[in-house]
């Protein structure tokens, strides 16, 4: 390769870096999702993991692990659900036509919540007949626990959105839940095999509470089982959800009246 | 309001605080630092006659999108009240946005790319609430008003920039709504598309179907071409009002008229330009071998037009040419404004 054609991927890289450079909030965050990334990965192989799934769940590991990832499709989907509906453009068509934001915000993520739903089945599907997970579902109880913990995580994206659509870029609040879902959530691992100190912040995360009860509805559990957790997780979305509606709208109220709601 | 008219402002003000290349960062957000406050609408008081198509002329930075943005209830006023259809944009949002069709300058921005042109009506139907037994129907009737029918089933992406516009343009005629809010339509298109969209408002929109239509542009020309009456907007305030025609008057000081002659010596152009009545005389040579000028003759007034023609006939001068120069809406805009064009 000639010394010019190696000096022009030089700037190719020269301007990807500068211009990634300017994002730092962006930067910080990747760095630091990949530090807890790995923390997760190490308790996910522990020994202990799945011994303490065996205690708590008296399932294997494996079919601890199937239905964690299976429903954490609903996760992601409902904590980027109101920033995928944010952009300027599809915000100005709404907001010029006489459709209800509940409604724009319900419908544009309806699609989401169905393919979701597939990939779920999916999962479980496989797991069932490929891999033997053993489930027994308590339907109303998983119904229930599914509308308790997609609300509560929709208010966290109600609040990312409404930072996002008045800082225009980055968005703490979804990176920030997207990092406890994966230590704290009781997705991949239960917290309990963490040190006391990391434990406790589990007890301030809704999806530790929705996975909990998610996976006993799924063996067949009673409601009555969960009542505890049950109940954190419905406060948890009491707070939540109201407080979102309200930061997302008044972020909005916001931009709308700087006249920005079209920059990003 | 007064029911002849379908929008009406009331002192409208709105003012943005200025920003800076780190206006979106938190540190910005929070800071105390004073911000230079910018008055993008400055007490405007404006009437839109129902049926009338009205244009917003005005430069960059004029205010025309702001406004726009105001009466779709996008942006609230900071002073002053709107009131679109007989509705008030601040307290009866739900009712003006049923009353009102609006097509932003990147209107192209809010389709869907994988969609066809019609599953893209057909989602702004549902969200216009256009009733469901008639929505096929309202659909292939504005594809066909704007010429894409036989496109209807293409991928939107596949669609070239003219097409898109008129699918904006389409998109925003669904609801069939009385009032049409259409910012700079034509941006972006050829001349031929630009053309024909802009008869197509001025024909089939305003015309035949009888709709309000307030125009925004940067363009002089369209305006004039097609526009009932014409408001020049220029730093947030309306500077004129009034039709093509009226607003050309203004600017109009004197009569200007060509005479191309030859055969003229310099001291008979001397003796035109200390004639009573002549305000200026600029003669330049267009032609040195037959001797052929050109007169720019500034007068008073057209009434002293034969006095000059007679003394060309006795001064035995060979008349070819004469021409009146009229101000054109271009002219207005320029003395109004004090800005260059966007042409």
């Amino acid at each position: 390769m000639r010394l010019q054609e190696i000096e022009k991927i030089f700037y190719f890289i020269k301007r990807d870096m500068t211009s990634f450079s300017t994002y730092k909030t962006n930067m910080i965050l990747m760095v630091l999702g990949a530090l807890f990334g790995a923390l997760s990965y190490a308790f996910l192989g522990s020994n202990a993991s799945m011994q303490s799934v065996l205690q708590m769940y008296h399932i294997s590991f494996k079919d601890y692990l199937i239905i964690g990832m299976a429903f954490s499709t609903y996760i992601g989907q409902a904590l980027t659900l109101v920033q995928a509906t944010a952009t300027p453009w599809q915000l100005e068509e709404v907001l010029v036509s006489p459709t209800s934001l509940g409604t724009f915000i319900i419908g544009s993520s309806a699609w989401g919540f169905i393919w979701s739903t597939v990939v779920v089945v999916i999962y479980l599907a496989v797991g069932s007949l490929a891999f033997g997970v053993m489930l027994s579902v308590n339907l109303i109880g998983t119904i229930l626990v599914l509308g308790l913990g997609i609300s509560t995580l929709v208010g966290f994206s109600m609040i990312g959105a409404g930072i996002l659509i008045v800082v225009k870029q980055g968005d703490p609040v979804t990176w920030l839940m997207g990092i406890l879902t994966s230590v704290f959530g009781n997705v991949l691992f239960p917290p309990q095999v963490m040190p006391y100190q990391l434990q406790v912040i589990s007890y301030f995360v809704p999806q530790y509470y929705f996975f909990t009860c998610i996976r006993l509805m799924m063996i067949g559990r009673s409601i009555q089982a969960v009542l505890p957790d049950l109940l954190t997780l419905a406060l948890m979305c009491a707070i939540i959800l109201p407080l979102g509606y309200f930061i997302y709208s008044r972020c909005l109220r916001t931009a709308r009246k700087n006249g920005t709601l079209s920059w990003f | 309001m007064n029911p002849g008219n379908a929008i009406e402002m009331h002192n409208l003000t709105k003012v943005f605080k200025s920003r800076d290349r780190n206006s979106g960062t938190l540190s910005y957000i929070f800071s105390r630092k004073e911000r230079e406050m910018v008055t993008a609408i400055n007490h405007l008081d404006l009437e839109v006659r129902r049926g009338e198509l009205f244009g917003l002329l005005g430069p960059n930075g004029a205010g025309k999108t702001t406004l726009v943005k105001m009466l779709c209830t996008l942006l609230p006023p900071d002073e002053g009240n709107a009131l679109v259809n007989g509705f008030d944009v601040t307290s009866q949002q739900m009712d003006v946005r049923k009353s009102i069709g609006a097509l932003f300058s990147v209107g192209e921005r809010g389709a869907f790319w994988r969609l066809s042109g019609y599953n893209n009506l057909e989602f702004f139907s549902a969200i216009y609430n256009v009733p469901r037994n008639k929505r096929h129907e309202r659909i292939m009737d504005v594809l066909d008003l704007v010429g894409l029918k036989d496109k209807a089933f293409d991928r939107y992406q596949r669609y070239s920039g003219g097409m898109k516009r008129k699918l904006a343009l389409a998109r925003v005629l669904l609801p069939d709504t009385p009032i049409l809010l259409l910012d700079e339509p034509t941006v972006g298109l050829d001349v031929i598309s630009s053309r024909t969209l802009r008869e197509f408002i001025k024909n089939d929109l305003s015309r035949k179907a009888g709709k309000t239509v307030l125009y925004t542009t940067h363009y002089v020309e369209e305006a004039s071409q097609i526009c009932d009456r014409v408001g020049i907007l220029n730093k947030g305030r309306l500077v004129a009002c009034d039709t093509p025609d009226a607003i050309r008057g203004i600017v109009k000081k004197g009569e200007v008229v060509e005479i191309r002659v030859q055969s003229i010596t310099d001291a008979q152009v001397k003796a035109m330009k200390i004639m009573n009545g002549v305000v200026d005389l600029i003669s330049e040579v267009e032609d040195s071998v037959v001797d052929q000028r050109l007169l720019r003759l500034h007068l008073e007034s057209i009434d002293l037009l034969p006095m000059v023609l007679d003394f060309l006939f006795k001064e035995k001068i060979r008349l070819i040419d004469l021409k009146r120069e009229e101000p054109t809406l271009e002219d207005a805009f320029i003395e109004l404004t004090g800005a260059g064009m966007g042409r």
